[in-house]
């Protein structure tokens, strides 16, 4: 299918496995991405733990979006950087893998994942198991082609509330095709979470802006806490989305994150927003 | 092997820390957490909630909870083919479980039961019960 293995994947190279325990790897942001969310560090790092879960259970199932305790932003990532990837695994079976881990650009962090918890489903469902292997080996032995992210387009979000400081509602229109569908994943296209977190934090930061204390700062989400997905977003599906400013002060704000769809909850987290560094 | 019984004291000792993890993990207010309150159907709870719970009642107690551990201890020492057959328990099985989540109420325990549908019996006080039996298993191996 066009677009597996490159529209959506962000591990370039596996540089050692401690199998169960802990992983390590590489991703360059390709020099020509004009786009490039920082919740996709996220994506970076939780792939890398994907592929040490994956190979656990010889590829009979793979993790999928679920629970992130803690996400701490330390800095961002510029097109042509290299991200040094690292997940330890705390614990990996068929039910789940739990794991923390981090990015990091020339031994400075910029990314510390903690408490995540991806749910196992059978491998059959969303990729074809044998190719999957193919790709772990690649990635264990030469690498994969550099420069394979094309870059992603910012989906169609449409305010349909705003209280300024306060609030905001929106509507996200998932594409009912883009190239990610064809990576995340091959046999059952779904709305990455890392990129509804993104849409979420979008909103998070406007609001945050809107604070009496925290006008004309230079804002940038700081941590984002207690992040659930808990179900399958589809190609073409339109999200309710919600923001809710809980408290600010001079320096930074707290708000909860709320996804929707057909008024069943999709996702929650909470995010700080904070002056940037 | 028979467990030893749980006494109210043990529960009520490790109630409130359960209760602000349920809480924490659903995103619900502490005072909605009930001991006896159904977490599916009084809280809204849902499969990946379980996940968060187990995984946060492991690091809060320090202690390790295997998966499906709840349903196999309810089974004992009965066959798996004892307890259920084709996803519905039998009629040992569900006598078998009623005595083990004795917190819930009987009216609750339908005949016929699928075995998919045990969560749904679940308590803030069952979960109580399942960190006190795991911090038993930690000290009998320390």
């Amino acid at each position: 299918m066009a677009g597996r293995f490159r529209a959506f994947s962000f591990v370039d190279r596996i540089t050692r496995l401690e199998p169960g325990q802990r992983i390590e790897g590489q991703y360059t942001v390709p020099a020509t991405t004009t786009r490039f969310p920082e919740s996709l560090m996220a994506e970076a790092v939780g792939q890398l733990a994907a592929w040490a879960a994956m190979s656990h259970v010889s590829f009979t199932h793979r993790p999928v979006a679920g629970l992130a305790g803690e996400t701490r932003y330390r800095g961002s990532v510029a097109p042509g950087q290299t991200l040094n990837l690292e997940a330890d695994i705390e614990r990996c079976d068929e039910e789940a893998i739990a794991y923390g881990g981090r990015a990091s650009i020339d031994g400075r962090c910029v990314l510390e994942l903690t408490h995540c918890v991806g749910p196992m489903l059978p491998m059959e469902e969303f990729d074809a198991p044998d190719a999957v292997r193919a790709d772990f080996e690649t990635l264990r032995g030469p690498g994969a082609p550099p420069g394979r992210f094309a870059g992603v387009a910012a989906p169609f979000v449409k305010l349909i509330e705003h209280v300024a400081g306060e609030k905001v509602r929106a509507e996200l229109r998932v594409p009912a095709e883009a190239p990610f569908f064809g990576d995340h994943f091959p046999r059952r296209p779904v709305f990455p979470g890392t990129l509804l977190m993104d849409s979420l934090s979008t909103l998070a930061l406007q609001l945050a802006r809107e604070a009496p204390s925290l006008q004309g700062a230079e804002l940038a989400p700081s941590k984002v806490t207690d992040v659930k997905i808990r179900s399958f977003t589809s190609p073409g599906q339109t999200l309710e989305l919600l923001v809710d400013l809980q408290s600010a002060t001079a320096e930074a704000a707290q708000l909860k994150l709320a996804a929707r769809a057909d008024g069943k909850g999709v996702a929650t987290a909470r995010i700080e927003i904070a002056r940037r560094q | 092997m028979q467990q030893q019984a749980i006494s109210k004291e043990e529960i009520n000792a490790v109630f409130p820390k359960v209760a602000q993890i349920i809480a924490d993990a659903l995103g619900c207010d502490v005072e909605d957490v009930k001991p006896q309150v159904p977490l599916i159907e009084g809280l809204d709870a849902e499969s990946i909630d379980f996940l968060d719970l187990v995984f946060r009642l492991e690091r809060g107690f320090g202690v390790k909870i295997p998966r499906g551990k709840i349903i196999e201890d309810a089974r004992g020492d009965l066959a798996e083919a004892d307890f259920e057959q084709k996803g519905i328990l039998t009629d040992a099985g569900l006598a078998r479980l009623r005595e083990f989540l004795s917190e819930v109420s009987p009216d609750r325990f339908k005949s016929p039961m699928k075995a998919a549908d045990i969560p749904r019996l679940f308590t803030p006080e069952t979960f109580c019960k399942t960190v006190i039996r795991a911090q038993r298993a930690a000290q009998a191996s320390a």
